[in-house]
């Protein structure tokens, strides 16, 4: 396997595909690559390439979770996102970047079952055991997305510059169809380089775990009030970062047997999480 | 005769707090694991594991992995050069399988490289022809599939015949009229998962040729001897010439008395001639070990109306998985303490191990105990609440006192003060709960900050659990000491203790030194020598809470044979004269249970037993389900304190993985396979998901045992469970009569 350096990002950008992946802190792709799950003769860092760093709401994506988190000028509810993804070591590496691209942590798909999600007809968590699985947007894979900063983005409004394209960080994700089982738009050479964040007047993040520390959210919820409209977004009920257009939209979701504890949960966190947005 | 000389080693005597020998370097991490061993010009071994929980093996090709860059030996079945099978007490297990596999992860043949990495690449050149079998993964239903091992491994040993297929054991214990009713009887179905023992050091080790045909292994291992009486016999060669050395272990709790890479490392180093080190990655360490049983029981407790028990009647199965290791022991054990510290004249206790295609089980931490516990105390619940009566008050009324008849028809002729640990441990104040609002860090849900008390109850839960100390059933248990008496350079008199007492992050080290410092007054220093099966006979396990009782009473009686020899030369060593003594340590003789009745068939069946009582405080988010334990207190039976600080320390670390078996960890299969094979999947408990302990120790002095003292390793792991849970019982009015408990099933009150 080769290691790459490129020197600038439409260097990099261009060299995807083929057997070349993109590599920022590695905490995701690395044991992906161990278990085979991705397939890579050339890694192509992005350090050097990929902003780093906050500047007026624009946040270089190869900026660490642990740099995110402390940021004064950054929103609540991302800062408690990322504070509340993982552990200490991995936020020293992992970059917001990698965290949005993050493949889901479906053990089905892990262990490489022939799910739907890798090609396959049918998924297996469906039928199979799915505690951790969705509430929402579930009838052809049911996993559960595992990012908490992409949910605070979400709800913030975010908007993310690629080396192609601007777009809202609500367009980066897709649910997979027959034709193509990804769960993002991303091109295979594109590159994601700046996030703008909106700043919201007020904005939290509340996080429902097996653990009471380091482990990925049964259900999230990122609150984030502009003016007189609030925006809400949730974290492991659905393939992909969920915009709850209201609390109600809870009641349209569509559980499986052994995920019918997330609406509940989810109910609850969206009140209190609306609850404690201060009003004025 | 003149006075004895002054005592030269004031500090580090039985009794006292002495800092551990390992804190500082583990802290530090200058400690060297086993996973840390190197030898000049190495090999890195690598192990084939079968992907399938029960296939037939229909070809095994080596050709493609043979000419790889940096190989230099590739090993199958056909290659061990002595016997096929072993196993720790019946050998069913293949040192690499044959002709089937039959769980997953079930070692099938090896490689030896220069790199791990080249290892790793051969390894996936290795082409296994798999005929893959339905797997037998349901514990009931495998009692009517087709026998996993034919053959009956176990049958024949005395066991109770139980002709059903796949029986490990039954073991049946009948006390007094098991048909006796009562005036109340409340009953449960209750169930645990699989627990592994997640100790953070992987199975690792270094086997190394001396050159004369005979082989050294260094390894994280939990029985020095009978590592080498089991590795021996598969390589062919004389037990003398396989020499066991103990490396640092990270951590064991029972999944280190099966052997793991000892015989595949040495089998490498024979071929090649060269050291050898294998290390498993996370992934494998899960299948590399046997854990923890997992267990569907069905009580039914009868007592009388002022609540006295009457009756109790238990149904336990285990699931054994694939391999017998030490499932007849736990099996017994679950049936033998079916019944908790109480006094109890009729019983019916029936506990049965299967085989099946699931990960193998064997031992953890509590052996048996724990799953009765879990299902034994909810039932002394169920009655406290049926009688109206209280549940500590229950528990008194019932409790076990020396004189009494366990089930098993032993009497109790040494110390077990279950009344004293059950008020004490009532005395301990609680703590009156934390106001709110207050930072989401300090209730349910933790970091997740999800509340400032909004939807949380209080539940306050109480249990008591016992088991028994060293091995027992007649196992002819023993542990060797032996002590080198000399004169350094200075003149000074030095002890030089050697015990294969493996030292397993427990503190024996300690303890073998405290008890040296203690009997030889006369010395002005004491050495440890490294732990061996070189120099010195077996230590016996590191399990069964036994090693702190046997390993003090070995060095003890082998520091009395110095002294006196010392004294028959005047007191006094010239400079180059030793005396050197080994001394053989035996507890208290056992014998078996009748195998029909269950009943004692001498004095005792059991060495002695322990127990301890914990209360526990527990915050429930019962909108999420998000749990927080708030407090614990406990009184636990200790015998005597060789080293209180790390007596503390076991009863924390024994209460933590209590609390995980409770909250969080349990082994996922899919048809055999492990699905959460990881510490991110298989989650463990944090700083954070652990309380404060308060713990205080009742020190009640065992009479066999050396300065009356217990084993205290397992009875927090075995009564920690059953508190937690009992205390969110008492939050939310669940029966939660399945481990862990999730937020699932607490959600949505
Ligand atoms: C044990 C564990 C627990 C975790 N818990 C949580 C949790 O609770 N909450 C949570 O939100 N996350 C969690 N994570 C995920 C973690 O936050 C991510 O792994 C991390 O943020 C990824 O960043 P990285 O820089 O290491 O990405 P990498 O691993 O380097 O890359 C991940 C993916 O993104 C691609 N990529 C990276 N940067 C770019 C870019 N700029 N443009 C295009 N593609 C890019 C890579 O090609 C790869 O496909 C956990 C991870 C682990 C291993
Ligand atoms: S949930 Fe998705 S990833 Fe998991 S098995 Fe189903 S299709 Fe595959």
């Amino acid at each position: 396997m080769k290691f790459v350096r490129p020197e600038s990002p439409e260097a990099a950008a261009s060299s995807l595909g083929n057997g070349s992946v993109a590599l920022a802190g590695g905490t995701d792709l690395v044991p992906m690559l161990r278990d085979g799950l991705v397939q890579a003769d050339e890694l192509v860092f992005l350090r050097d390439v990929v902003p780093r760093g906050v500047q007026s709401g624009r946040i270089g994506a190869g900026t660490t979770l642990a740099e995110l988190e402390v940021d004064p000028e950054l929103p609540q509810a991302l800062r408690e996102a990322c504070a509340a993804s993982a552990s200490p070591q991995l936020r020293s590496m992992g970059t917001i970047g990698g965290n949005l691209l993050q493949a889901t942590r479906c053990w089905y798909w892990r262990l490489r079952f022939p799910c739907y999600l890798h090609g396959g007809d049918r998924c297996h968590a469906r039928q199979g055991t799915h505690r951790e699985h969705a509430i929402f947007g579930n009838d052809r894979c049911a996993s559960a997305h595992p990012s908490d900063p992409a949910a605070a983005l979400l709800a913030l409004g975010a908007r993310l510059q690629t080396t192609r394209r601007e777009l809202p960080v609500a367009d980066l994700y897709r649910l997979p169809t027959e034709e193509n089982r990804n769960l993002t738009a991303l091109e295979r050479d594109e590159l994601i380089l700046e996030l703008d964040v909106p700043t919201p007047d007020a904005s939290v993040y509340l996080k429902a775990m097996d653990r009471r520390a380091w482990s990925f959210a049964l259900v999230g919820v990122a609150a984030a009030r502009f003016g007189a409209e609030t925006r809400l977004a949730l974290a492991g009920v659905a393939p992909v970062p969920w915009l709850l257009e209201n609390p109600s939209a809870l009641e349209q979701s569509t559980p499986l047997p052994g995920t019918a504890y997330k609406v509940e949960i989810a109910r609850a966190l969206v009140r209190r999480a609306l609850a404690s947005l201060p009003t004025t | 005769m003149s006075a004895p000389p002054a005592r030269k080693l004031q500090l580090g005597r039985v009794g006292e707090t002495v800092q551990r020998v390992d804190a500082i370097p583990k802290v530090t991490g200058e400690f060297a694991f086993s996973s840390d061993l190197f030898a000049a010009g190495m090999l890195w071994g690598h192990t084939v594991r079968s992907p399938h929980a029960h296939a037939r093996i229909v070809s095994i090709d080596i050709s493609q992995a043979v000419p790889m860059p940096g190989v230099q030996a590739v090993l199958t079945h056909e290659d061990v050069p002595g016997a096929k099978h072993y196993g720790l007490e019946f050998p069913d297990q293949p040192v690499l399988a044959i002709d089937r596999v039959r769980y997953f992860g079930e070692p099938v043949a090896l490689v030896a490289a220069e790199h791990p990495e080249q290892a790793r690449r051969a390894a996936s050149r290795i082409a296994v022809e798999y005929e893959p079998l339905e797997p037998i993964v349901d514990a009931e239903r495998a009692l009517a599939q087709e026998e996993l091992h034919p053959n009956r491994p176990t049958s024949g040993h005395g066991y109770r015949e139980d002709p059903r297929p796949n029986v490990v054991r039954t073991m049946v214990v009948r006390h007094g009229d098991p048909d006796a009713e009562g005036d109340v009887s409340v009953s449960g179905v209750y169930e645990l998962g699989i627990q592994d023992q997640a100790f953070l050091g992987p199975e690792s080790g270094l086997a190394i040729p001396d050159g004369e045909g005979g082989i050294d292994i260094y390894v994280a291992t939990q029985w020095l001897h009978v590592d080498r009486d089991q590795v021996a016999p598969c390589l062919d060669l004389e037990p003398e010439r396989v020499r066991i050395h103990l490396a640092g272990v990270g951590g064991a709790f029972g999944g280190r008395e099966d052997l793991s890479m000892q015989i595949h490392g040495a089998m490498l180093a024979l071929r090649t001639n060269r050291p050898v080190k294998i290390v498993y990655n996370r992934q494998e360490s899960f299948v590399g070990h046997i854990h923890r049983h997992p267990a569907r029981i069905w009580a039914e407790h009868r007592a009388d109306r002022d609540g006295k028990l009457k009756c109790v009647r238990m149904r336990i199965l285990l699931d054994g998985g694939a391999y017998a290791s030490s499932s007849t022991a736990v099996t017994s054990n679950a049936a033998s303490f079916a019944c908790g510290p109480y006094a109890v004249e009729n019983a019916l206790l029936e506990s049965t191990c299967v085989y099946t295609n699931n990960p193998p089980c064997g031992a953890m931490r509590g052996f048996g105990a724990v799953q009765t516990c879990f299902a034994g105390e909810a039932q002394m619940d169920k009655l406290a609440a049926a009688l109206g009566v209280d549940p500590v008050e229950l528990r008194l009324r019932n409790a076990l006192a020396p004189g009494d008849t366990l089930p098993t028809g032993q009497k109790l002729t040494g110390s077990l003060p279950v009344a004293e640990v059950i008020r004490r441990c009532a005395a301990i104040p609680v703590p009156e709960p934390d106001g709110l609002p207050r930072d989401a860090i300090r209730l349910p849900g933790g970091s997740g900050n999800v509340t400032r008390g909004e939807g949380v109850r209080r539940g306050v839960g109480f249990a008591v659990g016992f088991k028994n100390i060293g091995y027992s059933e007649g196992f002819d248990d023993y542990t060797a000491a032996r002590v080198r008496l000399f004169t350094d350079r200075s003149g000074g008199l030095v002890a030089e203790v050697h015990c294969a007492a493996a030292e397993v992050g427990q503190g024996v080290s300690n303890v073998l030194v405290q008890v040296a410092r203690t009997e030889l007054d006369i010395v002005d220093d004491v050495l440890l020598a490294p732990h061996t099966t070189a120099t010195v006979d077996s230590a016996g396990s590191a399990s069964a809470s036994r090693m702190t009782w046997m390993s003090s009473g070995a060095v003890r009686l082998a520091c009395a044979a110095v002294r006196e020899e010392l004294d028959r030369r005047g007191g006094s060593l010239d400079p180059g004269e030793e005396i050197d003594i080994e001394r053989i340590y035996r507890h208290p003789r056992t014998t078996p249970l009748d195998p029909e009745t269950g009943q004692v068939t001498g004095e005792r069946a059991h060495v002695a037993f322990a127990c301890a009582a914990m209360r526990v405080v527990a915050e429930v988010d019962t909108e999420l389900g998000l749990v927080r334990v708030a407090w614990i207190g406990t009184a636990q039976d200790v015998g005597k304190a060789l080293n209180p600080q790390a007596v503390h320390g076991q009863i924390e670390g024994g209460t933590a993985q209590g609390v995980g078996l409770a909250l969080m960890e349990e082994i996922q299969t899919e048809d055999g396979l492990i699905t959460n094979a990881s510490f991110t999947d298989y989650l463990i408990p944090t700083a954070l998901d652990m309380p404060r302990v308060v713990a205080e120790l009742v020190e009640d002095a065992e009479p066999d045992a050396p300065y009356g003292v217990k084993g205290v390793g397992e009875p927090p792991t075995v009564v920690s469970t059953a508190a937690v849970v009992a205390a969110l019982r008492a939050a939310t009015g669940r029966e939660l009569a399945r481990v862990p408990v999730r937020p699932e099933h607490l959600a949505g009150l």
